[in-house]
């Protein structure tokens, strides 16, 4: 055992859903103390083998063997993966907000003294714990009040205070901003160092290309190809390559834009938190948008992007506090959702599951959901109007489905993507505003959507995008705009704009 | 298995109570020596069970925006009271009370609406206190006494279709008349969609599915029609079925229909797609309670006379009816059609256990078991459809 | 597919609406003609005669509402028997007795009970109905709410007769048998005054009155009875009603539930008595007697003296042991034997026995068969109980 440098083998593992082949005899090796990385895109078998691994699809109803630390594994669930030092974070964050950092890490494993809750020791270990992660807040402290890339850490901490040897990371980064990463990445490599093997799940080829020792790329629930690498000097490329199957020579297609004239301007815009009296979330933001034109905002988590996007479309966010919308040269009162609908506005939301979709709905009900009046007739909705709609954006939109009668829900992010942007099309909006468009969402898809707003651009509409991932703002926009808490910092034009010139001025107030 | 599933069309899954209310019906036929399948027991069933039919309709559109309304048995019990004290103690004429009773539904639910709607206070609470407002109000507006009803309101809560035309036919003709109609607008609708949809429908299917609704059609026109001379299909049970038809199409045909469910599957992005959330909290519960005053004259009809005690725990049944019929208590899920199914699958039982002389006791344990039952094996059907 | 079945019967249901016209089927029925009764006459259905259903579940003779005389009905017909509940020993003792005298008589009982609930009794009556019923004894849950099924059990040529309780505001009733209320309500009162010269001493004695459900027709007539005796005493200063609540509304005790009594009591001795003693309370019933009782131990007081009904178990106990000054007991079997001394003679053919008593139930004039109730105190119980072993058990 002590010879084997393998901290896991997992031997051709063969999971099979009704119809579906999930995973395909895929095998995984694992050295120990190294940082790991699995790429592929949505759907490919990642997540499902990661469930294997951990317990969640109990043994025998996976073939193939799993090898850890020289002994073959049967986790019947979660439990005995935990305690044989297997530890997973989700991509969605599973701590219960009510509840004080030390609760949520000792939760279902209280450590109790005379048959009572000790809370001193869980206090203490916290506190260790969370040193060890860097962080520096009271164990008291309630979930609700940190922020996201904080919790992410206390999620770790967890991981840690049951003796994990392998962690699991199903895309930790894809909540957080820059900083938050950056500080990841850090304790991911000290971890390495404290013998702690790690596994990443990532989209972000620039993260796997910093840290990772050895990259397994798995397409259609194939292993595609398994190497070691030297952190730092990735060759991003060829992962790309293994994972869509072919080469993507530009991540961003070609496109030449022909601006037209303002059609949509906002001036002095005002918003104030709802929760906290006082602060504005908007303070005095003024910009315009042409006709046919991408305009992107850039700034980091937390900058009031998503904000002031949400108050001007129908007031859905903050209180607001004055400001103007011009709408083709003539202003507009847009009070609720519905008047920004009809004044031409759209806007896709960032939280695909929690606000763009209603997952119970087919994809021909949510394609018509924004828009209803376009297939009633005579007080009554239309079902073969609604097909019909269904149907053109099907073939448009390029959306991968044998049906628009299934549910949304049955569609893979990047598919259900293309059925909120078809929602909003639908509504025949002048100015689109597409918040986060491409999150979560794997690089062949992206694509299609890059060409899919290229496509809405050329048809005359304004288009605002907003993303945090800056060479996409590089690659698609024609004029940049910067935020930094609340106000905007500046304006670039596309090919002026750089990296470096941009995230100065996400992290400086105007004028600096 | 194809084949079954060209003629019924969709998902068998929705078959499954449908298929589990038939076998009721037979079993307890067998069981009671055929005292089930009569045309008095029928007529009985459907008019003493109307009012939580009616009552459920409503609490189907409540469970699916992700509420509950606790208040609908009092608000039926308050209604009925005063349209009963208008009545017989002002002398108001009876279509006077009932447009009271109609108004104060109205009423009682825009005030559990603005509190859910404006106020954001939960439905459970706030009806929850309303059923204690209107139970509380039932019980000092009558003085805890039983009000004699205007003898008018019998039609509505057991009355039965007039008897006209030809005697040859040996039934009641106003339910022949029903059925047959019922029968050719089934006919025509079935062809109108199949000149739609051509592939997915062919026609030996569009034959064999009109041949089999039209022998039930038949069957049933033949059941309620050929009872006692005077009686027919009842009354309260064609106001069910009217009520069916139009709620139907508000959820399934319209706009609002479709905010209904658009907010109870996810409320923040039903917002985000231009529906006017708060207005269709309102909405709904004043519906709610609009047919629970309904509820509350049917029932007041079939008993002569408003009671304190109407409407106690008549939310439960309702309540009961829905989750029957396969809503989610998350919201979002659940139809009128299987709404219906899921309260006949309780009446059927209710009805069946009383013909075996089966006491009230052992009757409530059975449907709790079968409320149960019947969630439990939704939940487990729903899970193992997907993986 | 379901949409389409739909959206046919909507347009079924519209046209049927507009459906005006008279007419029917008098000459195609099979069944033999039958007079009209006055419950379908009442209809507002514009049926104009209502004959019996020819199918084997309804019997085929004419339903007479004056009921004086019948054709009477084989051994062995159904007879149904639907009560309020199971809740207090009374009417579980009727439940047990109606089976076991019943089917000893010759008949099928079925017999039932309703959970408190009026739309479950009205079903209930409809199966019995359904089940070929030749007399259906209903026990009402509330005697004003069963109009349209008695009438239609009336259509059914059934007879019905009330047990216990007054069955109001409908046509379709033969005759009531219960002990006279207003009697009852006599008695308790004057046991109340006996108890208390007799237990307290020289008056004026402090007293409260509690009245029993509102729903149940016999609870107003109780207290009222009750107050015949008392009102004259409270006039000349005997006895003094400390609160002030001398309205049936005001002491009515919803459902007769004894819970809903007891707190009352517990406001009134903390409102009215924290400086006075409490001498009697009037009771409607042995359930509330005992809550009474207890919220007066609770509270400190010396037990007053208090009256009861039903002769139920424990208070037959606490009777005996002196907590509980008297009782009424209403025999159930001598109601039972009543009940089914009366199906006996529909049997014969010969219809409802004669009586002088009527009351009215708002719609028409019922027959009523009294019984007279019995006073149980400490000192008469042996001789009353005799025949009853059960409850001669504990008196021990």
């Amino acid at each position: 055992m002590e010879n084997n440098p393998f901290i896991l083998q997992m031997e051709k593992i063969t999971k099979q859903f009704p119809g579906v082949k999930a995973l395909d005899s895929v095998t995984l090796e694992v050295k120990r103390g190294t940082i790991h990385a699995i790429c592929g895109e949505n759907g490919a078998g990642k997540s499902t083998l990661m469930k294997v691994l951990s317990g969640v699809y109990p043994y025998g109803t996976y073939e193939g063997k799993i090898i850890f630390m020289g002994q073959e594994m049967k986790f019947k669930n979660i439990k005995e993966s935990e305690s044989a030092g297997i530890g997973i974070i989700h991509q969605e964050l599973t701590m219960i907000p009510e509840l004080s950092v030390t609760e949520n890490i000792f939760v279902g494993n209280e450590l109790t003294k005379h048959g009572l809750v000790d809370w001193d020791e869980e206090r203490r270990r916290t506190r260790e714990i969370l040193k060890r992660v860097g962080l520096s807040i009271d164990p008291d402290t309630l979930i609700k009040h940190l922020g996201v890339g904080q919790q992410q850490l206390v999620e770790i901490a967890k991981a840690l205070s049951k003796n994990v040897k392998l962690l699991i990371l199903d895309e930790p980064t894809s909540a957080l901003n820059e900083d938050d990463s950056e500080n990841l990445l850090n304790l991911m490599r000290e971890l390495k160092e404290n013998d702690i093997t790690c596994i990443m799940i990532s989209h972000k080829l620039n993260e796997i290309a910093e840290i990772s020792d050895s990259v397994t790329v798995i397409r259609d629930g194939h292993t595609v190809e398994s190497y070691e690498v030297e952190a730092g000097r990735v060759d991003e490329d060829k992962i790309i390559r293994a994972m869509v199957g072919r080469s993507i020579e530009n991540r961003y297609p070609e496109h030449e834009s022909h601006p037209g004239e303002i059609i949509f301007e906002v001036t002095d815009w005002n918003v104030e938190d709802p929760e906290v009296e006082g602060r504005m979330v908007c303070k005095g933001s003024s910009f315009n948008v042409r006709a046919g034109e991408i305009v992107g905002f850039a700034g980091l988590m937390g900058a009031g992007r998503t904000e002031l996007m949400r108050s001007i479309f129908g007031h859905n966010y903050g209180i607001f506090r004055g400001g103007t919308i011009k709408i083709r040269g003539k202003e507009v009162k847009l009070n609720s959702v519905e008047a920004a609908i009809k004044n031409g506005i759209a806007y896709v939301p960032e939280d695909r599951k929690n606000l763009g979709l209603n997952l119970l709905d087919s994809i021909r009900q949510t394609i018509v959901s924004a828009n209803l009046d376009g297939i009633t007739k005579k007080g009554l909705l239309d079902f073969n109007e609604e097909l019909k709609a269904a149907e053109k954006y099907r073939e448009s939109v390029r959306i991968k489905t044998q049906s628009v009668n299934v549910g949304v829900n049955t569609l893979s992010g990047g598919n259900q993507q293309k059925v909120v942007l078809s929602k909003w099309m639908f509504t025949n909006p002048e100015i689109l505003i597409l918040d986060e468009p491409t999150r979560g969402i794997d690089v062949g898809a992206k694509y299609e959507i890059y060409k899919l707003i290229h496509e809405l651009a050329d048809q005359g509409k304004a288009v605002i995008l907003i993303s945090s991932e800056l060479p996409e703002l590089l690659g698609m926009a024609d004029r940049i705009y910067t935020i930094f808490e609340g106000s905007i910092t500046g304006e670039v034009s596309g090919n002026e704009a750089s990296q470096e010139s941009l995230m100065k001025k996400m992290t400086a107030t105007a004028g600096n | 298995m194809k084949r079954v599933k060209q003629v019924l069309g969709g998902d068998l899954r929705q078959y499954t109570m449908v298929v589990a209310l038939v076998l009721l019906i037979a079993i307890f036929n067998i069981i009671s020596g055929g005292r089930m399948l009569t045309s008095s027991n029928f007529q009985n069933l459907l008019a003493g069970n109307a009012y939580v039919l009616v009552l459920a309709l409503g609490m189907l559109m409540v469970i699916v925006i992700g509420q509950i309304d606790l208040s609908v048995g009092s608000v039926a019990g308050f209604a009925g009271m005063v349209m009963a004290i208008a009545a017989k103690e002002l002398n108001l004429p009876w279509w006077v009370a009932v447009l009271i009773a109609l108004g104060i539904g109205i009423a009682a639910g825009a005030w559990h609406g603005f509190f859910l709607s404006k106020l954001g206070i939960p439905g459970f609470i706030t009806t929850l206190g309303g059923m204690m407002i209107f139970r509380g109000g039932v019980i000092w507006i009558s003085k805890s006494i039983s009000v004699p009803a205007p003898v008018e309101l019998k039609w509505f809560g057991s009355g039965y279709l007039p008897e006209w035309g030809p005697a040859f036919t040996g039934m009641n003709n106003s339910t022949l008349l029903l059925g047959l109609i019922g029968i050719a607008a089934f006919i025509f609708v079935q062809f109108r969609k199949y000149k739609g949809s051509k592939e997915e429908n062919p026609l030996w299917a569009v034959v064999v599915r009109i041949c089999l609704v039209s022998v039930i059609i038949a069957y049933f026109t033949w059941l309620y029609g050929s009872g006692r001379v005077g009686t027919s299909f009842p009354v309260p049970g064609l106001i069910l079925l009217i009520l069916i038809i139009i709620y139907h199409t508000i959820t399934q045909r319209t706009k609002f229909g479709r905010n209904v469910y658009a907010v109870g599957g996810n409320k923040n992005a039903a917002a985000l797609s231009g529906v006017n959330v708060q207005r269709t909290y309102f909405l709904t519960m004043m519906n709610m309670s609009f047919l629970a005053a309904v509820a509350g004259i049917l029932f007041v009809g079939r008993s002569t006379a408003a009671g304190p005690a109407d409407g106690t725990s008549w939310e439960m049944d309702a309540i009961a009816s829905v989750f029957i019929g396969g809503a989610a208590v998350s919201g979002g899920v659940g139809t009128i059609m299987a709404t219906m199914v899921g309260g006949l699958v309780m009446a059927v039982l209710n009805n069946g256990l009383m013909l075996m002389g089966v006491g009230a006791d052992r009757t409530q344990v059975i449907k709790g078991f079968v409320l149960l039952a019947a969630v439990a094996f939704d939940v487990y059907s729903k899970k193992s459809g997907r993986r | 597919m379901k949409k389409k079945i739909i959206a046919v019967l909507m347009a079924a249901a519209m046209m049927s609406v507009c459906v005006t016209g008279c007419g029917g089927r008098e000459g195609a029925a099979e069944s033999a003609p039958a007079p009209a009764t006055e419950a379908a006459a009442e209809e507002a259905a514009p049926a104009e005669e209502a004959a019996p259903a020819a199918e084997e579940a309804a019997p085929a003779e004419a339903a007479d509402t004056s009921a004086s005389a019948g054709e009477g009905f084989e051994d062995g017909a159904t007879i149904g028997v639907s009560l309020p509940w199971l809740g207090t020993q009374n009417w579980k003792e009727a439940e047990t007795m109606f089976k076991e005298q019943l089917a000893a008589a010759g008949y099928n009982p079925i017999v039932q009970a309703a959970d408190q609930k009026v739309p479950q009794q009205q079903q209930q009556i409809e199966s019995m109905i359904e089940n070929g019923a030749k007399v259906i004894v209903v026990g009402p849950v509330d005697g004003t709410q069963l109009g349209a099924v008695l009438e239609q059990a009336k259509d059914a040529g059934i007879y019905v007769i009330g047990y216990d309780r007054l069955l109001e505001n409908t046509t379709g009733v033969d005759g009531v048998v219960q002990f006279g209320s207003v009697k009852t309500g006599e008695l308790q009162a004057q046991a109340l005054l006996e108890g208390l010269e007799k237990v307290k001493g020289e008056g004026p004695y402090n007293i409260e009155l509690f009245g029993g459900g509102p729903a149940d027709p016999n609870a107003p007539n109780f207290f009222n009875g009750a107050m015949s005796v008392l009102q004259p005493k409270i006039d000349d200063g005997t006895l003094v009603v400390v609160s002030g609540q001398t309205d049936f509304t005001q002491c009515a005790t919803v459902d007769w539930d004894n819970a809903k009594a007891q707190s009352r009591m517990d406001s009134l001795l903390s409102g009215f008595y924290s400086d006075k003693e409490i001498h009697g309370v009037l009771s409607p019933n042995d359930g509330i007697a005992r809550a009474i009782i207890t919220s007066c131990e609770n509270a400190g007081q010396e037990i007053p003296v208090v009256s009861g009904l039903d002769a139920e178990n424990e208070s037959v106990e606490w009777v005996w042991s002196g907590r509980q000054y008297s009782t009424v007991a209403k025999p159930t079997d001598a109601l039972v034997a009543k009940t089914i001394e009366i199906i006996n003679s529909l049997k014969d053919g010969k219809g409802m026995p004669a009586t002088d008593v009527t009351a009215d139930n708002g719609v028409k004039d019922v027959d009523i068969y009294e019984l007279p109730p019995v006073v149980v105190t400490k000192d008469n119980a042996k001789e009353v109980f005799a025949n009853d072993p059960g409850r001669m058990e504990l008196l021990k």
